[in-house]
């Protein structure tokens, strides 16, 4: 009885997860290039909100996803630059500066709503993305629906996640990049630009906060409704620490998360006497406790959240 | 330097208020008497300043609040949890403990309940970030979601006031009039709640300006490396300065139903204008976490959503539009606030 239930309670996390996980995927994997870089740009709240706006509100008047993809990443990048501008350029305090970001993107959400919505009560819903489903391998019991029933967007998001532990880690230009956060100076002397490294590296940031966030609206809730992340971008900011700045480490952790979440949205369904605010509020309390078991200061870029000074 | 932050600040200010004037008219209303209106209604009518005054008393006393660890640079983004927790400590016991227990005796349990509620929420992250070097502001943020869902729980549970089961609103029960703070006018803050505001502002200034802690924290704040050198104990400041904010995040939620809701309820809370916990930050920020000219930035901020509610009430204007307004005001003022805040700290340290 208990075998059967922790059995079919791993099949439902299984595959529940991968869907839950995505934004997080998205967005932290951005994050993690980022830091990478040296920069800790908090404001990855701020700009999946602005994603979560304008994804779905293209989908929605233009029934083009791939537009709407676009266009929410490059809203998250364009939020993104703000953060640039004072974190690089102007040499502001990273965590100041990030959290005006989380503010902006915050505030701008609820504005592009309300400006396209006005005042209604039930808001609008679009349909999710059609699912693949190749003919043999998506019948595969657990696993197929798992591995080859996700949706497109989906397969392209956790593309990216290889994509940068190649890109950091078999590349020039990944080499530079970290050294640019590890030793700024050093990287300067080798001839590498630490400034405009950062910058690209928090535009890319912005452009996958920005899909992870319209992947919130688009794929998952089919909706939009006011700061419907819940706090995602700074579980995607800690979840970064828990993989030690390893795309797939961080990516696994994403999983993990995701699964969390699921199995708790399923358990309440079993225990209606245990009030479901409890299970809504596990999912922070488990990155407590994840935060709580890694010790961030080990495994971080040096540089990391310390503006780069040129030496006069 | 100094003057290109200025101009810096000002810029964004101007860049703040041309957008939220596009918006009005993007809403039918002619831009710059959008704007006038709003500041109107927000400070130069009687009833706006009443309202604008009553709803800067819990910001007064988060943001001063705020203001301790931040010198440290220790960043307390959860006194949203640690505001909710202070309102449901006190709330509770003024709700218990009022049947048996003269006022006076229940608003100081209040007080210190509150005191303690708002510190022990601050407690569990602030020791991660001193003993495994958590970032304090994720692991604070959390807790401000326990926090909300505790809330909601209560609400729903063994809190749950009769009112709240015949409305379906989830609210607690009323507490006695006896125990309310006293107040020039009925339902707003205007009274010892503003009194304790101001005590707070001006404690916590003197705290900062003349004592050892005060400087032990601007230190830490300028540099950490440079305390450590000087010997000063980084962890036990970080720790007080924190309890400290948390603390007086909690003394806000019970200022804001003794003096002003009577009720615990969660309005007072998801309300992005309302949510003075997270509105603090900024009101900290923008008065350079000078505790006295807190008081001025959170009646500057609290006016704007007086302003706001007013015009939904002259004008017909939808409350939602006018609170993106104050959204974009509130979200684009303080950015060059925050950019030249942050670089006259790292030119004074680049000084030494």
């Amino acid at each position: 009885m208990i075998l059967e239930f922790i059995a079919s309670l791993t099949v439902i996390a299984l595959t529940g997860m991968v869907p839950r996980a995505i934004p997080v995927i998205a967005a932290s994997n951005g994050e993690l290039v980022d830091q990478s870089a040296g920069v800790l740009n908090l404001g990855v709240e701020g700009m999946m909100l602005i994603g979560t706006v304008v994804g779905f509100f293209t989908d929605f008047y233009t029934g083009n996803l791939i537009l709407a993809f676009l266009l929410a990443g490059l809203a998250g990048m364009c939020l993104s630059l703000l953060h640039a501008v004072a974190a690089v350029s102007l040499k502001a305090d990273q965590v100041v500066s990030g959290t005006a970001i989380w503010f902006i993107g915050w505030g701008l959400s609820g504005v592009i709503y309300r400006a396209l919505f006005g005042k209604i009560l039930v808001p609008p819903t679009i349909n999710s993305i059609p699912h693949l489903s190749l003919p043999i391998l998506s019948s595969i019991p657990i696993i197929g629906p798992i591995i080859f029933g996700q949706d497109p967007v989906a397969y392209f998001i956790i593309l990216t996640v290889v994509a940068v532990h190649y890109f950091l880690f078999h590349t020039q230009p990944g080499l530079n990049l970290r050294t640019v956060g590890e030793d700024p100076r050093t990287a300067e002397e080798m001839g590498v630009n630490p400034k405009r490294y950062r910058i690209y590296a928090i535009m890319f940031g912005g452009l996958m906060a920005g899909i992870g966030g319209a992947y919130l609206t688009i794929a998952i809730t089919g909706t939009f409704y006011y700061d419907l992340t819940g706090g995602m971008g700074f579980i995607a900011v800690a979840l970064i620490s828990f993989g030690k700045w390893k795309p797939f480490r961080t990516f696994f952790g994403c999983l993990v998360f995701g699964a969390v979440f699921v199995v708790f949205l399923t358990i309440q369904n079993y225990y209606p006497s245990i009030p479901y605010q409890f299970f809504q509020m596990w999912p922070y309390l488990a990155i407590l406790v994840i935060l709580s078991g890694v010790s961030a200061k080990s495994g971080g870029p040096a540089a990391l959240g310390k503006p780069y000074e040129k030496r006069d | 330097m100094a003057r290109y932050a200025r101009a810096l600040s000002t810029l964004f200010f101007f860049l703040a208020l041309c957008l939220s004037s596009l918006l009005f008219f993007l809403f039918g209303v002619a831009p710059l008497e959008g704007l006038i209106d709003l500041i109107r209604l927000g400070f130069l009518s009687s009833n706006g300043l009443i309202a604008t005054i009553g709803e800067a008393v819990p910001l007064i006393i988060i943001a001063a609040g705020l203001s301790v660890p931040f010198t440290a640079r220790v960043w307390n983004i959860g006194a949203q949890g640690q505001f909710v927790m202070g309102s449901i400590l006190a709330t509770w016991i003024g709700l218990e403990l009022s049947n048996f227990l003269p006022p006076i005796i229940v608003v100081i349990f209040a007080l210190l309940s509150a005191f303690l509620g708002g510190a022990a929420w601050i407690i569990p992250p602030i020791l991660m970030r001193i003993y495994r070097g958590t970032n304090e502001i994720i692991a604070t943020l959390m807790m401000n979601f326990v926090a909300v869902f505790l809330l909601y729980y209560l609400l729903r549970g063994p809190m749950e006031g009769a009112v709240g089961v015949s409305t379906h609103e989830p609210m607690s029960d009323l507490l006695p009039s006896t125990v309310m703070l006293p107040s020039l006018v009925h339902g707003a803050n205007l009274g010892v709640g503003l009194i304790i505001a101001l005590l707070v502002a001006f404690g916590l200034f003197l705290l900062l300006r003349y004592t050892r802690l005060g400087y032990e924290l601007r230190i830490i704040g300028q540099s950490a490396e440079a305390a450590r050198y000087a010997g000063i104990s980084i962890e036990r400041d970080v720790l007080l300065a924190s309890i400290l904010s948390g603390g007086i995040a909690g003394i806000a939620g019970m200022v804001e139903v003794y003096g002003a809701t009577r009720v615990l309820l969660p309005q007072i809370f998801s309300d992005i204008t309302t949510s003075y916990g997270y509105v603090g930050i900024p009101v900290a920020l923008i008065a350079s976490l000078n505790p006295m000219a807190i008081v001025l930035s959170a009646i500057f901020f609290s006016g704007i959503i007086t302003g706001a509610y007013g015009m939904q009430l002259e004008l017909g204007i939808p409350i939602d539009v006018v609170t993106s307004v104050y959204g974009i005001i509130m979200f684009l003022a303080p950015l060059g606030f925050y950019v030249s805040f942050a670089r006259r700290k790292i030119s004074k340290v680049r000084d030494r």
